[in-house]
């Protein structure tokens, strides 16, 4: 398959999940609680994708998050692209194979991603120190949120690769 | 000791990310601005779909309700139907008297406004922003930085204006300011909203307040907008003030405001699209 269908179809479940992370957002509005999952979307392309696919479609996810949000646009793609950098780096040494690591990256990821998002956005909030309760609380709940779907993203991505024909090249 | 070679290697990844970093500095930012505009596009089908569906979702649930009970919301709609009528009249009289003392004094017009209701697709509140995503956009004329209001007051400014949709700003969300006043009060003041905490509701901040106002949460005083700036005409409801307290220099005081609950929960809103440009 050409790479560039290929870097595509890689990211059409990435544009699913932020769909379905935007439907959420939108129906638990009325809690105050808001989910941030940036890390699943760079666990699985950082650790199983060639370099190249893997970045392309995490750049493509990450203008997806920018286009929507009101943040400087580029914020959420670099940062999304250094995540996915710093974990292809070290996906020699975690057992990339089996679901527990991938999820147990994903959330590490998140949680980086989410940290470092916050201190870039926090300053432009009226008093930020009183943020980080409620900022503490989304991060909470978005890791328990993506413990849960984690595993059913990566098979779904895994079913994608599939489909490309071509699954068994990717984890030379 | 790793070989120089395999040094290479190991750096690779971040060599490419450098490159990627510096590509996206070098581009311009009108291109920067159509990748934005074409992505927020290619996602407004996905979201303006899941509020339809959304809608045929709720029709269905209406279609269960049994004939008792829609004759009972007939009547209901009809009486309010009867009040409403009283106060269209009543309007269209104090209409009529207010454009009598403005040409008897010769005062400027308060700026005309066009109702354009629309439905809420997405709601995004996290904690560094509060926003809606509403199925009207420069198809209906929405322009930029109209206020938007509902039946509780003021939910916010249109911030984005696309083809279908347009993105509006919460008053719940800590970047939005507006100059408001306390309700019989002719003075303004500051209007921020504030951090929006877990399982709780909306609060704004307000600053500047003059040091003779009180309010406490036994007598919370109603807050709405001052009209400064022209883009919210005055006197719509923006909250409940129910504390405040000296500011740190004495000069004046901070305060609390109780936003409406259902500023969270809005499925649809009206947009005051002015009908003379300024």
């Amino acid at each position: 398959m050409p790479a560039v269908p290929r870097i595509l179809l890689v990211f059409l479940p990435l544009a699913l999940l932020w769909a379905l992370v935007a439907q959420v957002n939108h129906e638990i509005a009325g809690l105050h609680v808001y989910l941030y999952l940036p890390g699943l979307a760079v666990a699985y392309a950082a650790l199983v994708l060639p370099q190249r696919e893997g970045l392309a479609a995490v750049i493509l996810a990450g203008l997806l998050a920018d286009a929507t949000t009101p943040v400087a646009f580029g914020t959420q793609t670099l940062l999304l692209a250094l995540a996915h950098t710093i974990v292809f780096n070290a996906r020699d040494r975690v057992p990339r194979d089996e679901t527990v690591a991938r999820v147990i990256v994903a959330l590490l990821a998140n949680l980086g991603l989410f940290l470092v998002f916050s201190f870039t956005q926090i300053g432009h909030l009226p008093s930020p120190a009183t943020a980080w309760p409620r900022l503490i609380c989304d991060l909470l709940c978005s890791q328990v949120f993506l413990a849960v779907i984690a595993p059913w993203f990566f098979s779904l991505q895994a079913r994608v690769l599939a489909f490309s024909r071509d699954h068994r090249g990717t984890l030379s | 000791m790793p070989k120089p070679n395999e040094r290479l290697v190991q750096a690779r990844p971040f060599l490419t990310l450098g490159l990627v970093v510096l590509g996206w500095l070098i581009i311009p930012t009108i291109i920067k601005g159509f990748i934005r505009a074409s992505f927020f596009e290619f996602t407004a089908p996905v979201s303006v779909s899941a509020s339809y569906a959304r809608d045929l979702q709720q029709y269905w649930a209406l279609r269960l309700h049994s004939e008792e009970q829609l004759i009972e919301a007939g009547r209901d709609l009809s009486r309010l139907n009867a009040s409403y009528s009283l106060s269209v009249q009543q309007n269209a009289e104090l209409q009529s008297q207010v454009t009598r003392l403005e040409n008897l004094l010769r005062l400027p017009s308060y700026p005309g406004y066009r109702s354009e209701p629309a439905r809420v697709v997405r709601r995004d509140f996290s904690g560094w922003w509060q926003r809606l995503e509403i199925r009207k956009g420069k198809n209906y004329g929405i322009p930029v930085g109209a206020p938007v209001v509902f039946t509780g007051g003021v939910v916010g400014r249109v911030t984005e204006v696309r083809a279908f949709t347009a993105v509006v700003e919460l008053i719940s969300s800590p970047n939005l300011r507006i100059a408001a006043a306390v309700e019989g009060d002719n003075r303004p003041i500051s209007y921020q909203g504030g951090i929006n905490p877990t399982f709780g509701p909306a609060k704004g901040e307000i600053e500047f307040v003059p040091l003779d106002v009180y309010a406490s949460d036994l007598l919370p005083r109603r807050l709405v907008t001052y009209g400064l700036g022209g883009v919210f005409p005055p006197g719509l409801l923006l909250g409940t003030v129910t504390k405040v307290q000296p500011s740190p220099d004495g000069l004046f005081k901070n305060g609390e405001v109780k936003l409406d609950p259902q500023l969270s929960e809005l499925e649809e809103v009206t947009v005051l699209v002015p009908t003379s440009p300024e």
